[in-house]
């Protein structure tokens, strides 16, 4: 039972800090009379079950426009080697951990009216005129596109580098051409890592908010943005906890439906736990791949018969084609902001009609921004030590620890992950303000943990498994007490993985907006909350400085981590 | 509030670990005050509280929020408020009266401060608030598009082939349901109640013309300057400022909108003797004169107005050359609830709006 202890402290935060303000959220939302009340307004006002089917709708289309471009990527990342590989990989991965709204405001720079995309279309002759290409449901797409690709590279990739390579080159040496190849080995082999990565799409779509709101325009109001907006009403109570407790049933039913399919693993990327109790896994997913086959030969041999028309290698201009239009997505907007951040110009423009460093001067020299810098700094380290204390402690006990129902354990401590941060901020302001909490380093710290808690679970319960045990047991066999054994053995082996912990959970509240939305107060304004607050009010290259100075902290950051994080993706 | 929380020792524990912490505040010396950022915050900064900082000792914090009337009742009834001064609606100053606002103890005003009260109109200094903002909503568009012809009502605003361009228009149904009633032939002494889905077939057809529907005051100056719109229904305070530094850019008053911001101070304000003192503060007519002479938002008392610069006041909303053309808007029907009785007419008229703006 040792080891499995070291699941409390986690759990009870997590059942205090995240359980409970998301029950009572349940309870306000029913507290109408009848107590369906709120809810009935929720489906019989058109605008709020509307929204709520174009909410799906989008969330839809991105997931499919990211598993279309996504796979030509993975595949690319799979295929190349050396330098390349790795700067593709870098391609993809350093977006991911910017945060959501710098990459967004990356976009509004891009598409703006006098942005490069404007400038360069009139410079070629396309049109005159520049075009309105912000607020538009293709800058939503787009944009929410751009943010989560990353996420469905990643997941395919990681299917695909699982891969038996014998197999491929069987289904070659059988007389295949690379078409059929694809379609009847590779895709129905990656088949779960495309429905994981379209799965955690969908989902996180689901509940976006920052980016629907900078690029949308009126007709592309999301749900989440239903929520943000009813807070602001006077008579909202009740029927603001009713949107929010609709939007994470939804939630938590798509991942539950996916998760019977698929296994719950999905959301934590593979790593299937070793239970006490049988796990009736294996059939499952014998069935899925025969469900799949069956797809594609109803479906790709009319198909394949089409292509197999075109000359040879056409497929591997498609596949780089497509890869470098999703390369290109992800990197051209930072290195525009990157750009527009040394401008001479007060507006946004590009080119900048000359250079200089008076943003950068503005920044450092400005009592707000600093402030705003320094709590984020203070805010995201305290969050880091909450959440690789509670996090890693749990991950030794689910991982080391004799227990039943691990993968329910497990499934509690990542959840945080899935539940959309709207609902979130919504549930913990009224426990914030119960314990005098909003508006505190420690209630932001603590509010940010409960996202750093899975992310530190996920990473070092990786770690662990890829510890050989024997070790730990030929200490143990020698007479070394188990906390012996911890910090001799297991301590100097995880410790890589530990600082990758340490690391995303502190850029994980660095770039936290949504939930501080909810819980900060005058006096406590975070680094994003000022950007937030400068993004809606005016686009000024100031923004582009501190969106500069977090790719350069990533970057620093990830070349650090580099090679634990290889490591920790291997263990899986 | 951090500051006289138990849990303020672990934060400053914590602080002094990292090093990184400003220095914390005694709780008596400070206040708490809502703003409206952009221009104006910068304008309230530099006249009002900068001089009140010095003179007092009082530092002025202030919160950048479009909107504090739902704010604060979240707040004054989990018994935890954070703020001392507060502008919200006039029917929120009704709305909220009972529940979240304290009582102005007028008596601890300046003398000075007293001068402005008294020449100010009694519905204007309430007990749950004092109205210390007029603000107007008009018609503003770009001199440079329209030249010969000049538009100069709600329907001209609406009348796309006299005058073709670009619009700009607030994302509420507050003073657009009305405008578009006007423009329908309504006229404005006949407008309340408001026929809303009249009001919204008329918004329907200027729809493909706005370019973008705003919700922050900041937005529509900034796109009559970036070509982005033509024409605007637009606070008149921001976008005067920008005709008085010389933008091409011309408010028109006529059909306008003039309204009060009540300044309030919520129930259990952990600030309440500085929220009086920042209040008396304000109201002290040499003051507030030289703030609106920074920024065209007025004060609604005669002595301010007498002891302002007239080429600026012209642009004021309480100029009585203004609210002669401006119609007499209604807080009232807006703060009323609206036929289902689980809502008030205004948020009725939002969710119908947004339905039609989601199309």
């Amino acid at each position: 039972m040792g080891p499995a202890l070291l699941l409390a402290p986690a759990l009870v935060f997590l059942a205090v800090a995240y359980l409970l303000p998301l029950i009572d959220l349940a309870r306000i939302s029913a507290a109408g009379a009848p107590w369906w009340a709120h809810f009935e307004r929720v489906f019989s006002v058109p605008l709020y079950w509307e929204s709520l089917l174009r909410t799906m709708g989008v969330a839809l289309t991105v997931a499919a426009l990211c598993a279309a471009f996504g796979y030509p990527t993975a595949l690319l990342i799979h295929r190349t080697r050396g330098v390349t590989r790795v700067m593709i990989a870098t391609a993809i991965i350093l977006p991911y951990f910017i945060a959501v709204l710098i990459r967004t405001y990356a976009w509004m720079v891009l598409l703006g009216r006098n942005g490069p995309i404007n400038k360069s279309a009139i410079w070629l002759g396309f049109y005159e005129q520049p075009m309105a290409l912000l607020f538009n449901r293709g800058a939503v797409l787009l944009g929410m596109t751009a943010v989560l690709l990353p996420l469905m590279v990643l997941s395919i990739y990681s299917s695909l580098s699982r891969l038996d390579q014998s197999l491929v080159r069987a289904a070659l040496a059988s007389g295949a051409g690379p078409l059929a190849v694809f379609w009847r080995v590779l895709l129905p082999l990656t088949a779960p890592g495309v429905g994981a990565g379209f799965l955690l799409v969908f989902v996180s779509a689901l509940g976006f908010f920052i980016t629907p709101t900078l690029l949308g325009g009126p007709a592309d109001q999301m749900f989440a943005m239903h929520i943000t907006q009813q807070a602001e009403s006077i008579t909202g109570e009740g029927f603001l906890q009713a949107l929010a407790v609709v939007l994470l049933v939804i939630t938590l039913v798509v991942v539950g439906v996916a998760g019977k399919l698929m296994g719950f693993e999905f959301i934590w990327g593979g790593g299937r736990l070793a239970e006490v109790a049988p796990a009736p896994a294996r059939a499952r997913a014998r069935t899925q791949s025969g469900v799949a086959a069956a797809g594609a030969d109803l479906l790709g041999w009319p198909a394949l018969r089409v292509l197999g028309r075109l000359p040879g290698g056409w497929g591997a201009w498609t596949v780089r084609l497509m890869a470098g239009f999703v390369i290109g997505v992800l990197i051209l907007p930072i290195l525009v902001v990157i750009v527009i951040s040394f401008s001479s110009a007060s507006y946004l423009t590009f080119p900048p009609p000359g250079w200089s460093l008076r943003w950068y001067e503005k920044f450092f020299s400005d009592p707000d921004w600093m402030a705003a810098f320094r709590n984020s700094l203070v805010i995201a380290a305290m969050s880091a030590c909450i959440a690789v204390a509670l996090g890693a402690s749990a991950a030794v006990g689910i991982v080391r620890g004799e227990l039943r129902y691990k993968s329910a354990l497990m499934l509690l401590l990542v959840s945080p992950m899935i539940v959309p941060p709207v609902v979130l901020g919504l549930s913990l302001y009224g426990l914030f303000l119960k314990l005098g909490l909003v508006g505190t380093h420690v209630g932001l710290a603590a509010a940010h943990a409960i996202g750093g808690v899975p992310i530190v679970v996920v990473i070092v319960a990786a770690a662990l498994q890829g510890v050989d045990r024997r070790l730990e047991q030929s200490a143990a066999v020698h007479g070394a007490a188990p906390f012996t054994v911890f910090r001799t053995v297991t301590l100097p082996a995880i410790a890589p993985g530990l600082a990758a912990a340490v690391f995303f959970a502190f850029l994980h509240s660095f770039d936290e907006l949504v939930l501080s939305l909810f819980l900060s107060s005058p006096r406590l304004r975070t680094l994003p909350l000022r950007l937030w607050a400068d993004v809606n009010y005016q686009l000024n290259p100031v923004l582009a400085v501190v969106s500069a100075l977090e790719v350069a902290m990533v970057i620093v950051g990830v070349a650090l981590a580099r090679p634990i994080f290889g490591r920790s993706r291997a263990a899986h | 509030m951090a500051v006289i929380h138990p849990k303020a020792a672990s934060v400053a524990v914590a602080a002094l670990v990292i090093g990184l912490a400003g220095p914390a505040l005694a709780q008596s010396k400070e206040v708490v005050m809502q703003d409206p950022g952009g221009g104006y915050g910068d304008a309230l900064r530099k006249v009002m509280y900068a001089p009140f900082e010095k003179e007092t000792g009082i530092k002025v914090v202030t919160v950048q929020e479009a909107r504090s009337g739902p704010r604060i009742k979240t707040q004054v009834e989990a018994g935890k408020t954070e703020w001392d001064l507060t502008f919200i609606f006039d029917q929120e100053t009704k709305l909220l009266g009972d529940c979240c606002l304290a009582d102005i103890d007028y008596g601890k005003m300046s003398p000075q401060a007293q001068k402005t009260l008294a020449a100010m109109p009694e519905n204007l200094k309430r007990r749950k608030g004092v109205a210390l903002q007029v603000i107007g909503v008009g018609l503003v568009y770009n001199k440079d598009v329209y030249k010969s012809k000049k538009p100069a009502s709600w329907a001209d605003f609406w009348d796309v082939k006299s005058f073709p361009g670009k619009r700009c228009v607030p994302a509420w149904p507050r003073f657009v349901m009305e405008a578009a009633l006007m423009a329908d032939g309504v006229a404005k002494d006949k407008l309340y109640p408001l026929d809303m889905d009249r009001a919204l077939k008329k918004i329907a057809e200027i729809k493909p013309h706005v370019s973008k529907w705003w919700t922050t005051s900041a937005q529509p100056p900034q796109l009559l300057l970036d070509g982005e719109a033509d024409m605007c229904m637009a606070y008149t305070g921001s976008t005067s400022k920008l005709a008085l530094e010389g933008a091409p850019i011309e408010v028109e008053w006529n059909q306008g909108f003039v309204y009060y911001d009540f300044f309030s101070i919520p129930k259990g304000a952990p600030n309440m003797e500085n929220a009086h003192k920042l209040l008396s503060w304000r109201l002290e007519p040499k003051r507030a004169a030289e703030l609106t002479s920074n920024f065209p938002v007025a004060l609604p008392s005669p002595v301010v107005f007498q002891a302002a610069d007239p080429a600026v006041s012209k642009y004021w909303a309480n100029n009585p050359a203004n609210v002669s053309r401006a119609i007499e808007w209604s807080p009232d029907y807006w703060g009323a609830q609206a036929p289902d009785g689980r809502k008030t007419n205004e948020e009725l008229g939002q969710e119908k709006l947004n339905a039609l703006l989601a199309k």
